[in-house]
């Protein structure tokens, strides 16, 4: 058995410190806090509370980082530990130099401070006008409608709900409108911007509404991105409820306010499309003859349309579904819907899961052999995110994927989205906008290849309709 | 009009500098500006730099391609590597390369990636090649839009989507 002690040096690295006189003093030492390090000396040495040394040196990776001035904070414990070291000018980060390696100082976010307090330099003086006079408005609404929060707070539950909801109908559609028109004065200023000017702009007007739009949980997500990317499952079910969600009156406005605009709309519209899509073909006498109809979702999120596919258990047989998607939690939503789905009608679907990225799935050359080939494929919220190069052989791989006589439906935001700025600016939302021609021309000349571009009732949202001719294996 | 360069590069240091001004001077003959001309030549060696260090080169015909496109005011480049898929080493750097090109490309103002970045300050003696800073300043100093795909023979295209007007636009 090992001594007590040894468990509790397990993670232990040998390290030096540096005195002021060059002389190296090899120590043994491991992570106490963020900011300190519990250290032993490896050759008995003794050193006063607050001995100040030269450096730190700790191995990184096969190298080793030689860290600024630091001192000891004299702590003798049970573990066999002389104390903390802990820095004097610089304060680095022992996580993330211990686990990630990287060597982060307290202080670094002031070494770009220069730069962040220049970044504001080039704003046109009309912007920053609008945008301060936005603010000001915003936060002058805000404090009306807390106030008026703090008015009713004392009723009951119901009574609560029904005088908020009357706020919401008279002094809210003010405000929503007050949004609306800042809106198309925005639109009027920034459309002739680069695409950098737009960048700085919208930065800008973000840094200085931070605080209102941190007020409405849906545009807090799609700036924090928590999951890493827009658009992810819980900004989809947030579109698809298109509700007042909020704790106070304003942020229940705020929240409100994006979900009710054209390209909100446009997602909870192509849901519909793709589902109808679906129950046309279920309903064509075609795939009855020829057993299930293979369908694959490209990037399929939570893929909420199956319950407006699957509404009786006779649509269980018409389908086998493949749902493809990077996000393994997305995928698990996916097939927690489908559970749902079977135990309400009885019966079982057939479902298969591929964690896979779009950008990586090309590899696999035979993949119509691994996978099958499809009847039907849709994507959705994908190619909105993906340059020329890179949507052009998608497509054309999803193309190859599609049994003869087949049809793939591929949704695109057309540049002529007029809800653009406000997702920039406010949302910190960026789509790759596609002309029809420019979407169509990705699949240049596919042998066999129908296509025809369709809009949903917005205008905003486009679907690349592509079907490929019987004879085209 | 359509106008395209193809290069292709042999996977050393000192082939980046020959590639620069082969590049360089078929963008002159566009009409780019020198801005803009000197964020593209950027772009396209951070481009190769990482097909050098990440790519999976065997034999002596592998080698890196480059593929430049302008239409309109739209230029599109495309660095291709050979990629051993199959190798550990090279999938975590796919996956890397994924991470660090959607959480850029989650940013409207590429600024906000850069300025994280900088934050991570690179100690001098850890391989300079390695500052981690290369996809940044692709998004950011190069003004452009960042993609990739792994294509059917297995070779990695990384590409950046810029729009600079050339000078003919000026006149207008
Ligand atoms: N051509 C490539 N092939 C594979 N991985 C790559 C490629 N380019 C970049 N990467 C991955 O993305 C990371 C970030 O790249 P970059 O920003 O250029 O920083 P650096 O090259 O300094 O590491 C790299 O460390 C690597 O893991
Ligand atoms: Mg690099």
């Amino acid at each position: 058995m090992y001594p007590e002690t040894n468990n509790a040096h397990a993670h232990d690295l040998q390290m030096d410190l540096v005195t002021a006189s060059n002389e190296v003093i090899p120590i043994f030492g491991k992570r106490a806090s963020k900011y300190s390090l519990w250290i032993r000396f490896s050759n008995g040495h003794k050193f006063k509370d607050g001995e100040e040394f030269a450096k730190l040196i700790v191995p990184v990776n096969g190298d080793s980082a030689k860290l600024g001035p630091c001192r000891l904070l004299s702590e003798p414990n049970i573990d066999g530990y002389a104390g903390r070291i802990t820095f004097i000018d610089d304060f680095f980060d022992f996580d993330n130099l211990l686990s990630n390696h990287k060597i982060v100082k307290l202080q670094s976010e002031f070494l770009n401070l220069p730069m962040v307090l220049a970044h504001k330099d080039n704003i046109t003086r009309e912007f920053k006008d609008y945008t301060s006079n936005l603010n000001y408005d915003c936060n002058v609404y805000k404090n009306l409608f807390d106030k008026l929060d703090l008015e009713y707070q004392g009723e009951p539950e119901d009574v609560k709900k029904l005088v908020q909801r009357a706020i919401i109908d008279s002094e809210g559609k003010t405000f929503l409108r007050f949004i609306d028109e800042n809106l198309q004065k925005l639109e009027k200023i920034v459309k002739n911007f680069s695409k950098e000017e737009h960048e700085r702009h919208g930065f800008y007007l973000r840094k200085q509404l931070w605080n209102i739009i941190m007020c409405s949980a849906f545009m807090a997500r799609t700036n924090l991105k928590p999951r890493g990317y827009s658009g992810d499952s819980e900004m989809m079910r947030m579109i698809y409820a298109n509700e007042y969600e909020g704790f106070s009156t304003f942020s229940k406005l705020l929240n409100k306010h994006p979900l009710n605009q054209p390209a909100a709309q446009a997602v909870r519209n192509r849901r519909i499309i793709v589902a109808g899509k679906l129950n046309e073909i279920k309903n064509s006498r075609q795939y009855h003859a020829d057993g299930k109809c293979r369908v694959l979702s490209v990037a399929c999120g939570p893929a909420f349309e199956l319950k407006d596919i699957f509404v009786s258990p006779d649509d269980c047989d018409a389908f086998h579904f493949t749902l493809l998607d990077q996000d393994k939690s997305a995928l698990l939503e996916a097939s927690v819907l489908v559970d749902q789905i079977e135990k309400s009608l009885g019966r079982a679907l057939e479902t298969k899961y591929l964690n896979e990225s779009v950008r990586t799935m090309l590899v696999t050359s035979d993949l119509h052999e691994k996978w099958g080939r499809f009847d039907f494929i849709y994507s959705m919220g994908l190619f909105d995110y993906l340059t020329p190069p890179v949507a052009a052989a998608v497509l054309k791989k999803l193309y190859q994927l599609l049994a003869p006589g087949g049809e793939m439906v591929i949704g695109n935001y057309h540049v002529s989205n007029s809800n653009r700025y406000y997702m920039e600016y406010w949302l910190d939302w960026v789509l790759y906008y596609r002309s029809d021609s420019e979407f169509k021309a990705l699949l240049g000349d596919a042998p066999g290849a129908h296509m025809d571009v369709t809009f949903d009732d917005t205008g905003v949202q486009m679907f690349l309709d592509v079907k490929k001719n019987r004879a085209n294996a | 009009m359509e106008q395209s360069l193809r290069l292709t590069v042999k996977p050393q240091w000192d082939e980046i500098e020959n590639a620069r001004i082969e590049v360089g001077a078929y963008l002159q003959s566009q009409g780019l500006m020198r801005d803009a001309v000197h964020s593209l030549t950027m772009v396209i060696s951070e481009l190769i730099e990482n097909g050098i260090k990440y790519g999976s080169f065997t034999g002596p015909e592998d080698a890196i391609a480059v593929d430049i496109h302008r239409n309109g005011d739209t230029t599109t480049v495309e660095v291709i590597n050979p990629l051993n898929i199959k190798d550990k080493a090279a999938r975590n750097h796919l996956t890397k390369l994924d991470k660090t090109i959607q959480w850029i490309r989650g940013y409207q103002d590429p600024f906000e990636a850069y300025v994280e970045k900088l934050k991570e300050v690179s100690r001098r003696p850890l391989k300079d090649e390695e500052s981690g800073l290369g996809l940044v300043r692709i998004a950011y100093e190069g003004k452009s839009i960042l993609d990739f795909f792994v294509s059917e023979e297995g070779s990695l295209n990384v590409s950046a989507v810029s729009h600079f007007r050339g000078d003919n636009h000026e006149k207008d």
